[in-house]
């Protein structure tokens, strides 16, 4: 990892969980395989994985976890195994 | 034209036409290349050298987004920031481009003939070809056939607005002898053959 700015790593610190995943809406990816995905990788409900899904469709991109930024680094990893257009940041940048 | 089925409690079974095989062998084909690390030229970086050391733990010393657009939603950029992308796709980008490979590699696979005396170049000369496959494959299918119309998309100029008039009216629109037709038929045919297997999941 780079340096990080004593912002960054007071950020890291936090007990609270910092960076979360984005999921960002793209007209490739169906709707069943998203949410399907999201229910494989997340352990989501169906319920839980469609309303994701849902909100991706139509708000054009949605928080799907948060945690630490090695956890949320996984989560885009996977995420871009299976096609889908996710990017991580800071919960305070959304 | 038959979708995936189910074939007993833990196998899915799939008949392709020779034609549907063959198409689907090429594109295959297509992702393998395309995901091949020897692409000169495609990354913006100019140390292009991969540490031979790294690159065996599975870290590239490219880290420079692919100019390739399909290349690019492949191995999309992780951050919004450029710097830390760079970092990311160090790391991961090696490994992800693995993934891809392997999962087009196992499609290709399950579709060539088992036949040791069958070489590329001739023609399948069964008129249907039947795959089975474990459940437990389905998703590293679905993932495959998904990277594959990611790429077609991006040829089709599909995605780039939100608003845009639905593809689908644009591509009817078309005259059979417009190649870009055929490709969209392709890329709708995979979409349906990733429904058919989601419905069995």
């Amino acid at each position: 990892m780079g340096t990080l700015t004593e912002e960054e790593i007071k950020s890291d610190l936090r007990p609270d969980r910092p960076w979360v995943t984005v999921v960002w809406d793209d007209p490739v990816n169906l709707m069943s395989y998203v949410t399907h995905v999201f229910i494989l990788l997340f352990g989501y409900s169906k319920e839980k994985a469609t309303e994701l899904m849902m909100k991706v469709h139509v708000e054009g991109k949605a928080v799907v976890s948060s945690g630490t930024r090695e956890e949320m680094e996984l989560d885009v990893q996977r995420l871009h195994e299976y096609g889908l257009w996710a990017t991580l940041q800071r919960d305070d940048e959304i | 034209m038959s979708g995936f089925l189910r074939s007993g409690d833990e196998k899915i079974a799939i008949t392709f036409s020779s034609q549907e095989a063959h198409v689907l062998i090429n594109l295959t084909e297509q992702i393998i290349e395309l995901l091949s690390e020897e692409d000169g030229g495609t990354h913006l970086s100019e140390s292009h050298s991969v540490d031979e050391l790294m690159r065996m733990v599975g870290i590239s010393t490219n880290d420079a987004p692919p100019i390739d657009p399909v290349l690019l939603r492949l191995l999309p950029d992780a951050y919004g920031d450029n710097e830390k992308s760079a970092e990311f796709r160090r790391y991961t980008e090696h490994g992800l481009r693995e993934k891809k490979r392997a999962n087009a590699v196992m499609i290709r696979e399950a579709l060539l003939p088992q036949d040791e005396d069958w070489d590329n170049d001739s023609p399948l000369d069964v008129a249907h070809i039947t795959c089975v496959i474990e459940s437990e494959a389905a998703m590293a299918w679905l993932s495959g056939m998904n990277d594959i119309r990611l790429a077609l998309a991006v040829r089709l100029d599909i995605g780039k607005d939100r608003d845009a008039k639905p593809q689908h009216e644009k591509y009817e629109l078309m005259t059979e002898s417009d190649p870009m037709k055929a490709v969209y038929a392709v890329y709708s045919w995979l979409g349906w053959l990733q429904e058919s297997l989601l419905n069995l999941l």
